[in-house]
């Protein structure tokens, strides 16, 4: 995952992506003729300093390889975005960005 | 024996006590529904326990022919003071897209990459916002796409 922050006035924008198939339950029965075997990231949260500022729950109709951008207050540059998503067979991945 | 029994007990007590401040809500376990809802409206409804929403404060930007519907840029913003931010539309097999909570040091100013599904018709892209108040507010973006982003 990639993770890029930046501070502007006293908004924090960032700017992510995941590296993930997001394979459709449609897709997954076209490929492999089994619904179930369809893998998408259902969850993606960001913090900063420990507390979150970033939370959210998808479905499978987010893009491949999903772009997300946000923003959020309260934090000062140097501090760093820890970014998680969760799919839905159970893997994870974390990364940080420093806020330049 | 038993006082290290206690110990452990009261540790298991304050992480659990302590976990729901430190992750807040998963919708994709305690709304199981709403992500297997068919239509725009049982999603909402299932989400919130209402469909009624003052279509106001919302804005929904999308293009409004999109070429690819593999990656079809979304961008959602309101200045409502939100508990959290849900996007459905009718053009997929399920209606539910993401859901957003909205934390202490938040901007509603979200962008995103969503996959829609084409069959020519017309699609209606619907942002609900769930204000502190405990009213839904909505913003609806209507636009086609030339090429669908489901079939693979």
């Amino acid at each position: 995952m990639k993770v890029k922050a930046k501070l502007k006035g006293d908004i924090v924008k960032v700017k992510a992506m995941a590296k993930h198939d997001m394979t459709t339950y449609d897709q997954a029965k076209k490929k492999t003729g089994n619904s179930e075997d369809a893998n998408f990231i259902t969850r993606i949260t960001a913090s900063v300093n420990g507390k979150i500022v970033y939370e959210m729950s998808t479905s499978q109709f987010l893009a491949k390889n999903p772009i997300m951008k946000f923003q959020f207050k309260g934090a000062a540059k140097g501090d760093k975005v820890e970014m998680t998503w969760t799919d839905r067979k159970g893997n994870t991945e974390t990364s940080k960005g420093k806020i330049k | 024996m038993q006082r290290r029994k206690f110990l452990s007990l009261s540790g298991l007590a304050a992480a659990a006590a302590l976990a729901p401040s430190v992750q807040a809500e998963d919708f994709r376990a305690t709304k199981p529904t709403v992500w297997t809802a068919h239509t725009v409206e049982d999603a909402i409804t299932a989400m919130y326990g209402t469909a009624k929403a003052t279509e106001s404060g919302v804005t929904v930007t999308m293009p409004d022919v999109a070429a690819n519907g593999g990656a079809v840029p979304i961008n959602v913003t309101s200045s409502i003071d939100a508990k959290s931010v849900a996007i459905f539309q009718n053009a997929n097999p399920e209606a539910a897209v993401a859901a957003f909570t909205i934390h202490e040091n938040s901007v509603i100013n979200y962008d995103l990459k969503i996959k829609l599904k084409s069959d020519g018709t017309p699609i209606t892209v619907t942002a609900i916002v769930e204000g502190k108040d405990g009213k839904l507010y909505s913003g609806v973006k209507t636009l086609t796409v030339a090429l669908g982003g489901c079939e693979g």
